[in-house]
């Protein structure tokens, strides 16, 4: 790891932990291992507004000119999250990504998509045509998966 | 072998004459474009007779707009090399060629840079270790270099855009070069950024062969046959992919898409399935009983004849009934049968043309071949001292290669015919069907003659030759685009 990407991390941390973001709490780093932050996103829109949703970030070696990567360790009802917890996020794709770009920065990217999902590039299509074809039924669904999988929040 | 000759001869008397009657010729000479649908200009040139080409271009633009060379790279990249629409816009306005060039932050105001602590990796350094772009997103020097080597590592080079979040300006090549500081990672920058000036230019197009290095240059940009001088190899100079005539790039690649996507179900569906007699759906048959019960009408049937099971009493497996091709079409109008009826109907005229496509390249193939064998029959008969010579078996070998440029236009005929069949409104489809069908005959009798040739068949044969060829050069002249206008047409 070089020391940009320690230094980097170390700053967003403090950052973040200071400032007491309202959708990614309980935020965790390995003390070996700074490349590893794993932490709760709680959106704010339902089907998703009555858990909390455990993801991992990794960050490369070369970090911050190589962008993150998310995972979902909680279970989610998604169209653009998929069974093993991989998200398309197009600000943390290889081709976009920015090294100015700051982690906070892709966690409300990550919250809104979770927030407003965009069936129109789906990772599971079978969700997206749900969500699109009968609303109601997805609602359903979501909000059931959601109390049965997701972690409890403590608001 | 000819220069050899005229190493030996007064060099310069022989010049002139042969520039005089050179000369000559080209007036008496009917222009080629207008005589031959196929006639291509164009030339082959190395990797540094492309640089040459391109840093004229560079240094012609910078002159005029008194930029540096750099950003008139980017200028010339961003706008496929259209040196005059660059100047007229930029003297219509400059500011905003810049923006859309990605030149310029279209924010307008540069961002005031304050502090002396780099974002990208949260250090303080003096202010010289600090390096902006137009936009005024201020970097250190190291961040930067570190951005650069990491994009040249994914195969970015031209494209790579300053390191603020939301920020669409790219870096000028001079500031890449003067950072990088690997020899390595310059070669590979370099060498990324020659491959996307070729490809934004539409006049250069690097030679599909196998690792050639060859770049085919012609300003006449249409669907005509470029052949590399270096590697032998041919292909449509407009989309890169095999010559195509008379077919036209957009049409020939929806033909290989849908027959990469169908051939396989094609062929499956023709050889594994049938069409219920009754109802017309369409049935797998997954088993080894011929007595089949449709699953959509219910209906009983015999697999090998397709009539009513009850008619064949006990001995099933003896069907020996004549097949005869069950019209019911008719009888039948629901609207769903109409629907499987179609999409069977569909399926049987694709693989009319399909088979007729696949034939022709499989016997393009099998004349290879054959020319091998006549090769060795002709060795044979000429080492045997048989009344006849190696020279007089020549012609042979010319008549091989014809047979093969016709077969394989007649083989592209297949697509064009395919898609000009599903346009009602193509008037000329009667007077294109009327051409292949002339040339695909005179093709065979060539075939033929050829497999079958002896040294006295020579006239008859030179005459085919000449029947086939005249007939391919009238179905390209009516129906093969000629300049990129038809093509859009």
């Amino acid at each position: 790891m070089s020391g940009a990407a320690n230094r980097r991390l170390q700053k967003e941390l403090a950052d973040m932990r200071a400032s007491g973001l309202r959708s990614f709490r309980d935020i965790e780093v390995d003390d070996r291992n700074i490349l590893i932050w794993s932490g709760s996103i709680c959106p704010d829109n339902p089907p998703y507004s009555k858990g909390a949703f455990r993801i991992e970030i990794i960050f490369p070696a070369e970090y911050p000119f190589k962008p993150p990567k998310i995972a979902f360790k909680t279970k989610i009802y998604h169209p653009n999250i998929d069974e093993k917890g991989q998200v398309c996020l197009p600000i943390i794709s290889a081709e976009n990504w920015k090294p100015a770009t700051k982690t906070d920065q892709v966690i409300q990217a990550l919250v809104a998509l979770v927030n407003e999902p965009e069936p129109e590039h789906p990772l599971r299509a079978e969700l997206a045509e749900e969500y699109l074809k009968d609303r109601k039924k997805f609602m359903k669904n979501a909000e059931e998966f959601t109390r049965k999988h997701s972690e409890k929040r403590h608001d | 072998m000819e220069s050899d000759d005229m190493d030996y001869s007064d060099d310069d008397d022989l010049d002139d004459a042969m520039d005089y009657y050179g000369n000559e010729d080209d007036i008496d000479n009917v222009d080629p474009k207008k005589t031959d649908p196929e006639f291509f200009m164009y030339e082959c040139l190395t990797v540094d007779e492309v640089e040459k080409v391109l840093n004229e271009s560079v240094e012609k633009l910078s002159n005029s707009l008194k930029i540096t060379p750099s950003l008139a790279k980017v200028l010339l990249n961003e706008h496929r090399w259209n040196s005059n629409d660059i100047i007229d816009r930029y003297r219509d306005n400059a500011s905003n060629l810049l923006v859309s060039s990605r030149i310029k932050s279209g924010n307008g105001k540069k961002v005031a840079h304050v502090t002396l602590l780099c974002p990208v990796c949260i250090q303080s350094h003096t202010f010289d270790k600090f390096q902006n772009l137009s936009c005024g997103h201020s970097f250190c020097k190291n961040c930067w270099s570190m951005h650069f080597e990491i994009q040249v590592s994914q195969g970015i080079s031209t494209q790579i855009r300053c390191m603020a979040a939301g920020c669409d300006v790219l870096v000028p090549e001079d500031l890449v070069l003067s950072l990088i500081s690997r020899p390595q990672v310059r070669d590979k920058y370099n060498q990324f950024s020659f491959q996307d000036y070729v490809k934004s230019h539409p006049e250069l197009r690097f030679c599909p062969g196998t690792n050639c290095q060859v770049i085919i240059r012609s300003q006449d940009l249409s669907s005509k046959k470029a052949s590399c001088k270096t590697c032998q190899t041919s292909f449509c100079f407009q989309c890169g992919n095999d010559y195509h005539a008379p077919t036209n790039c957009v049409t020939i690649k929806k033909w290989l898409t849908k027959c990469a996507d169908d051939s396989e179900t094609a062929n499956y569906i023709s050889a594994n399935t049938k069409d219920c007699p009754k109802c017309n759906i369409c049935i797998e048959k997954n088993g080894g009983c011929n007595h089949m019960q449709c699953m959509n009408c219910k209906h009983d049937f015999c697999w090998m004849c397709l009539h009513d099971w009850k008619s064949h009493g006990s001995e099933y497996y003896e069907c020996s009934r004549y097949k005869e091709n069950p019209n019911i079409a008719n009888e039948s109008a629901h609207a769903q049968n109409l629907i499987h009826l179609q999409a069977r109907e569909a399926l049987k005229k694709y693989l009319h043309y399909y088979e007729r496509w696949e034939n022709h390249s499989k016997s393009l193939q099998l004349e290879q071949q054959t020319l091998e064998r006549l090769k060795n029959r002709i060795n044979e008969k000429v080492m045997k001292g048989l009344n006849s010579t190696w020279i007089d078996w020549q012609y042979l070998f010319t008549a091989a290669t014809l047979l093969a440029k016709c077969r394989y236009t007649l083989q592209y005929t297949y697509p064009f015919a395919y898609y000009a069949s599903m346009d009602p409104t193509s008037s000329r489809k009667d007077l294109f069907e009327y051409q292949q069908a002339q040339l695909e005959a005179e093709i065979e009798n060539l075939s033929w003659k050829i497999e079958r040739a002896e040294t006295t068949d020579r006239g008859e044969i030179e005459n085919q030759m000449d029947i086939c060829e005249k007939r391919r050069l009238t179905l390209l002249k009516d129906f093969f685009p000629t300049t990129t206008s038809d093509m859009n047409s």
